[in-house]
């Protein structure tokens, strides 16, 4: 039913092609023309409405109307603007997916600056504590800091050792398990704002296998959570929680203080 | 549209001193085709009191590869006389069209006709053209 309202707005539209290109009116009578363009019953048409065009065109008009229209046209073409430029809906819709692409691209290089050795590892560990619960840790309460020799007398983890800023949080549980690239990482749970620490092995150059550290804390951020990394002795520390740097950053200070 | 040139100056005229009135007072209308359009109606008006065209079944041709070196072979004024002497819309349809001066769009606003109108005024104009054009070529006496 559609196709045949659509195949008589289209023999509609070619019965009032125009003469001149240059009244190509709209999108639908260009698309009309282009696809009948060529056919022999439209060449013919074409023809016939030209030829007839210009016999109009000689027919006399009186000298004192015809004066009126020497060198003038008889419609004024409303002239590019830039305004009608820029809402041009093509123009508009191309600027659009420029900005969107633009600013992917930007998004993309803000988040490279950001980077550093073990940033994708603590993503994915972001990714992990939002979907974890507790139940699945050992429940373990003691301070954070005294886990480090669980760490290495029950799973034999050297230098697993949490930062003096969160060694006095209170654990609700612990684990130690595998990642998908057989790293082992462990994981602690605090009672302090349901924050999760999380422990894993530094990135290593592939061709030296030296350990690539970095000063300081840097910030990761994934699925509305928040993770701040620390590299010690080839291995990353990772204080996460769901919120923003500032939630993490008096945590980091006390360390300065 | 008149297919008389006294009348078609003094609509010419009249749409002059109407556009002149209008624009000392300051109260031209806005629309670009507000002139067009009156002068379509006072063409109409000025036409009402002539020999109407008789609602007869003209004969229909298709459009030749011939039919522009056909068309060529008219005078202006017998294509002017017979545009003129076409029913309405079609008169107004033939007469905005081949002026060439409108696309489709424009002509539907001046004339205030539907797309479906317009081009069936248009196809039946051509193809009645083309039936007269031949019947002027092969001797056959015009219908």
């Amino acid at each position: 039913m559609r196709g045949l309202h659509l195949l008589r707005r289209r023999r509609a539209l070619l019965n009032c092609a125009p003469i001149s290109q240059d009244h190509l009116a709209d999108r639908s009578m260009r698309a009309a023309v282009a696809r009948e363009d060529g056919s022999d019953e439209f060449v013919n048409q074409q023809n016939f409405d030209r030829a007839v065009a210009e016999l109009i065109r000689l027919v006399p008009i009186p000298p004192e109307s015809a004066e009126w229209f020497l060198e003038k046209q008889a419609v004024r073409r409303p002239k590019w603007t830039w305004r009608r430029i820029v809402l041009n809906p093509a123009v508009l819709a191309v600027s659009i997916a420029l900005v969107v692409i633009a600013g992917v691209f930007a998004l993309q290089v803000v988040g490279r600056l950001n980077d550093f050795p073990g940033s994708a590892t603590a993503r994915k560990l972001l990714v992990l504590a939002g979907s974890a619960r507790s139940v699945t840790l050992d429940p373990v309460t003691a301070e954070a800091g005294t886990l480090s020799d669980l760490f290495f007398m029950k799973h034999g983890l050297e230098h697993y050792d949490v930062p003096d800023e969160f060694t006095e949080f209170r654990t609700i549980g612990c684990r130690v398990f595998d990642d998908d690239e057989s790293q082992r990482i462990a994981q602690i749970w605090v009672a302090e704002k349901r924050m999760q620490f999380f422990l894993f092995p530094a990135e290593r150059d592939s061709k030296t296998g030296a350990v690539l550290a970095f000063p300081g804390w840097r910030y990761v951020h994934q699925e509305g959570w928040v993770g701040a990394v620390s590299e010690h002795n080839g291995v990353c520390f990772m204080a996460a929680l769901k919120g923003r740097e500032k939630d993490l950053e008096p945590y980091l200070s006390k360390a300065k203080e | 549209m008149l297919g008389d040139s006294r009348k078609a100056q003094e609509v010419f005229n009249t749409m002059l001193r109407e556009a002149a009135v209008h624009a000392a007072q300051g109260e031209l209308p806005k629309e670009p085709f507000w002139l067009f359009r009156e002068a379509r109606w006072r063409c109409l008006e000025a036409s009402k009191t002539d020999l109407q065209p008789e609602p007869l079944e003209i004969e229909e041709h298709d459009i030749t590869s011939r039919a522009a070196s056909q068309v060529k072979q008219l005078e202006p004024v017998q294509l002017a006389i017979w545009i003129a002497a076409a029913p309405e819309p079609q008169r107004t349809a033939l007469a905005l069209f081949y002026l060439d001066e409108f696309n489709y769009l424009e002509i539907l606003d001046i004339a205030e006709l539907k797309l479906s109108t317009l081009s069936r005024c248009l196809s039946q104009g051509r193809r009645q053209l083309q039936a007269w054009l031949d019947a002027k070529h092969t001797g056959v006496p015009e219908a």
